[in-house]
């Protein structure tokens, strides 16, 4: 008595296939380590970052396969997480200018302010 | 047979309790777990009701109560603000109303998943008792204030910088749980388990707000969830998140590189759409007051719905209003009072609505009635306040002053919780068969408005004058307190204590009114939506007998031409 | 009316489709928005969106934490290097721990599969083994901690390599990434036993599905803190 739910099974090699692709794109990300520090590198970074969770909600996760409603109603929201993220960036990096600007740049005692380093501790 | 193969629920199983204990204390009932989160709602109100008491006292008649120290006032600020904001406008608008209506409003026969609904409940009720536990903990509750600012609040000099501080954060923690539970079932069941004929679009307004708040609470808790663990490990394990190198009472802090505006992001990403999640069930709640007892459609109904979507969304983006004078990036203030502004006009759109719903109506002044109508009026006001503070400008001279306090109270503290009276007077009759006793509604309704009218009108006063928030010792020895000031506060405080007492005569009717209420019949308001045509008040377990309902037409049939009665419930059908 | 009924037979159509028209009559009609989604796993689908949040705001706290810091932030490539075969091969074990998450994933996959085939005892045996190698992953991430406490003196206050920060962070993120994988196996051996008990013969299998997403969602997070604290 199999009741195949249609649209709830594919063929278990796509399953397959993705799997691999997973690892090969965990290698790839792997491998970005050996790359100096610098724009590639992050872009490199984020790229497989997002094939890999790509692969995973779309294939491992079925929302390649379902209904319109459901995917608008999970995937949407999301977006707003993107403003936070692109503000707290803004708001970090003037935070960190700020400390520079009063407190000088790179040793930790430069980093803090005169009246906490001249306190007799 | 899935339950999607199913579209009745009729394979739901129909919870059966056995026992006092299941019947009433881990009931599974939505119905029974609602009157649960009012009761609660209600009693630790209670307290925060009695705290603001303490505090008007204070402000009015400083040094009267010799009690009240700096510690206690400041401890008294903070608890007011948490417990009404989170443990009653919040537990009571979805915890109650949302239980309560919700599957009746959709002709479903409870939640989705009653077992997490019960726990829902109870996890809620440990989150009181451990908020409550602040009290007899060394040092007392913390008096950080309700947005809980780092590096102060977890720093000497603060009260309840010891345990107080760590009660609070922990039982914020296990609300998010809790509503997380709650918000889930909600969802799930507006989603999926309506009953036939039941569109997105024939849904009550009422439900259209509690569902949006639902949303809203589902994806803002996480960031208060995410900013209470951090400020308890930079509390109990001294990392250094939020706090920055600095000296405290002359001893440098093992803390640094910390940012305290980290904490304010996160907080108030949460904290705006926090004060939509109260308001949107009230705009539900009153849309759904206004039309069945004016006898009309609400006006504008899809511009409604798309008005409380906007509403929702835009409040994601808005966070940062609250945050003009704290040092962020001095660009940031463009964009957030550009989204404040923005996020008024489906605001006003709706405010627009109710007043042509109104327009040309058969009003019925019932108690529920005018404490919708004293909704728009209060919500007006508090809104066209918070039309100065979005300005960035505007604002500078105004945070942080009486303005602010007298902005927020009209719009979170005397709106929804008129909102709230008006619902249980609407209500009641459903969950009990009985009628509140209608001249002690309109005594609580006059006195309560005019009460608190009076209490938060000259407030905007203090605020242009430049009176500070959060200080305890107002007028005593200081140059810049002005006598008008002064006297203003004490007339505040005498109308304050005079509402405050008022409540509890609400109470009284409450309770007396369930054992002498008049009779009130299935459906004593004449409205049109499902929970009303049940077949027996109060509606039993399962809510609807053998079959559900069928919906044929939209909530807001009243007052239809041709029709014999002014109102057509949902479930009858169309005529051929 | 006659909408209404369309929408009514739609609902009960069991042929999803993916495409844009069915957007506005989903959202349109009654009874059920998401067609063919069983409540279990709407349920799961919004828990999972909240649950989101959560991580995002504690990534956003990291890279807040991390850019605003004025002091060298640590290279994780150097910090989690393990020895093996006399050199020191960076990431080592967090690429194994990557293999194992992938790997659960993989049997995860197959085990919804099994289940839909009302292959009882294969789907019980691949959720049992998925749950053994997430047990494997918070075992390393586990040794991982212990290294890091107890050989290189790294705490959540302070750390040797660079900003106090970087061990708070760690702690925190992986911590509820470890709790999350933890309750997770739980969550699997439960649903184990009771299929093997028999306790879901009367329905579609669907719990194997929602359980499935769960895990997905852990590997998902793995995917996200993997890349932007470990590589970055």
């Amino acid at each position: 008595m199999t009741t195949k739910e249609p649209g709830q099974q594919h063929p278990i090699r796509i399953y397959l296939v993705v799997w691999g692709l997973l690892f090969l794109v965990s290698a790839l990300s792997y491998s970005t380590d050996f790359i100096d520090r610098g724009f590639w590198r992050w872009m490199l970074i984020l790229l497989f970052m997002v094939l890999k969770a790509g692969f995973i909600v779309a294939v491992f996760m079925h929302m390649r396969w379902e209904r319109f409603a459901l995917i608008s109603a999970i995937l949407t929201p999301p977006v707003l997480l993107l403003v936070l993220v692109g503000l707290m960036t803004i708001e970090s990096d003037y935070t960190r200018s700020t400390r520079i600007e009063h407190f000088g740049d790179g040793t930790r005692d430069e980093s803090m302010p005169a009246a906490v380093r001249e306190t007799d501790n | 047979m899935t339950q999607a193969e199913a579209p009745y629920q009729e394979t739901m199983v129909v919870h059966q309790p056995r026992s006092w204990i299941t019947r009433y204390w881990f009931s599974r009932d939505h119905k029974v777990i609602a009157v649960q989160y009012a009761v609660t709602a209600i009693a630790v109100g209670l307290v925060a009701l009695v705290l603001s008491g303490l505090m008007r006292i204070q402000i009015g008649f400083p040094g009267l109560l010799p009690f009240i120290t700096p510690d206690i006032y400041y401890q008294a600020v903070t608890m007011h603000g948490m417990i009404m904001i989170i443990f009653l406008l919040t537990a009571f608008l979805l915890g109650a109303f949302g239980n309560f209506c919700i599957p009746l409003m959709l002709g479903a026969r409870d939640m989705v998943f009653p077992f997490v609904n019960m726990l829902s409940y109870h996890i809620y009720l440990l989150s009181v008792l451990v908020l409550m536990a602040s009290y007899f903990v060394p040092g007392g509750p913390t008096g950080a204030g309700w947005t809980l600012y780092p590096p102060q609040a977890i720093l000497p000099g603060t009260p309840g910088v010891d345990w107080g501080i760590v009660t609070m954060l922990l039982s914020l923690i296990i609300f998010v749980v809790a509503f997380t539970m709650g918000g889930l079932n909600y969802i799930t069941t507006i989603l999926q388990a309506r009953t036939r004929g039941m569109t997105l679009m024939r849904m009550p307004l009422t439900v259209w707000g509690l569902m949006m708040a639902t949303v809203l609470g589902l994806l803002a808790f996480p960031a208060l969830f995410v900013s209470a663990v951090m400020m308890l490990l930079d509390k109990l394990v001294g990392t250094s998140f939020f706090m920055p190198a600095m000296v405290s009472f002359g001893q440098q802090l093992e803390h640094s590189g910390g940012s305290p505006l980290l904490f304010q992001h996160l907080f108030w990403f949460f904290g705006h759409p926090e004060v939509y999640i109260v308001a949107l069930p009230a705009f539900g709640v009153v849309s759904e007051l206004i039309s069945v007892h004016s006898r009309k459609n609400i006006f504008g109904y899809r511009m409604m719905v798309w008005a409380l979507v906007a509403i929702a969304a835009l409040s994601f983006v808005v966070w940062a209003h609250h945050m003009y004078v704290a040092g962020m990036h001095p660009y940031f203030g463009f964009f957030f009072a550009t989204t404040t502004l923005v996020i008024a006009v489906p605001t006003a759109i709706k405010v627009y609505n109710w007043v042509l719903t109104l327009w040309k109506a058969n009003i019925r002044l019932t108690v529920p009635m005018l404490f919708a109508l004293a909704f728009i009026l209060t919500f007006v006001v508090g809104g066209l306040s918070g039309l100065f503070l979005g300005n960035v400008i505007i604002d500078v001279p105004l945070s942080d002053t009486y303005f602010v306090v007298a902005h927020f109270h009209m719009v979170m503290g005397v709106a929804p919780i008129l909102v709230i009276f008006g619902g249980i007077y609407h209500w009641y009759p459903k969950l009990t068969g009985r009628l509140l006793n209608n001249t002690l509604g309109q005594l609580h309704f006059w006195v309560t408005f005019l009460g608190t009218y009076a209490i938060y009108y000259p407030m905007h006063y203090l605020g242009f004058l430049g009176v500070p928030r959060r200080y305890y010792a107002n007028g005593l020895e200081s140059d810049f307190y002005p006598e008008s000031a002064a006297s203003l506060n004490e007339f505040i405080t005498i109308a304050a204590l005079v509402v405050g007492l008022m409540q509890f005569v609400f109470v009284y009717n409450l309770i007396v009114s369930y054992f002498r209420g008049k009779a009130a019949g299935p459906n004593p308001w004449e409205a049109t939506t499902l929970e009303w045509q049940t077949p027996k008040t109060p509606p039993i377990h399962g809510n609807w007998g053998d079959t559900l309902p069928t919906v044929h037409r939209w909530a807001y049939d009243y007052s239809v031409p041709g029709e014999e009665q002014d109102f057509v419930p949902q479930n009858v059908e169309r005529r051929p | 009316m006659i909408g209404v009924e369309r929408q009514t037979i739609q609902a009960n159509s069991q042929v999803p489709e993916t495409t844009l028209e069915t957007l506005a009559d989903d959202w349109g009609s009654d009874i059920a928005t998401l067609k063919g989604v069983p409540w279990g796993k709407a349920m799961m689908w919004v828990f999972l969106l909240s649950d989101t949040f959560i991580f995002t705001c504690f990534l956003v706290a990291y890279m807040s934490v991390r850019m605003s810091t004025v002091e060298p932030w640590p290279n994780p490539s150097e910090v989690f290097a393990l020895q093996a075969f006399g050199v020191s091969i960076p990431l080592l074990l967090i690429a194994i721990m990557t293999i194992i998450l992938i790997s659960s994933s993989g049997t995860m996959a197959m085990a919804v599969n099994m289940g839909y085939q009302r292959r009882k005892e294969a789907a019980t045996n691949l959720i049992l083994v998925t749950a053994l190698l997430g047990a494997t992953f918070v075992g390393m991430q586990a040794f991982e901690w212990s290294k890091l406490i107890f050989d290189e003196g790294v705490r959540p206050w302070t750390n040797p390599f660079g900003a106090p920060q970087f061990g708070a962070v760690f702690f925190m993120v992986t911590g509820f990434h470890g709790l999350h994988v933890s309750a997770g196996v739980i969550y699997l051996l439960t649903i184990a036993f009771r299929i093997r008990r028999g306790k879901y013969d009367e329905s579609n299998f669907e719990i194997v599905e929602i359980t499935g997403l769960y895990w997905h969602f852990v590997d998902l997070v793995w995917v996200f803190i993997f890349a932007l604290f470990y590589l970055w």
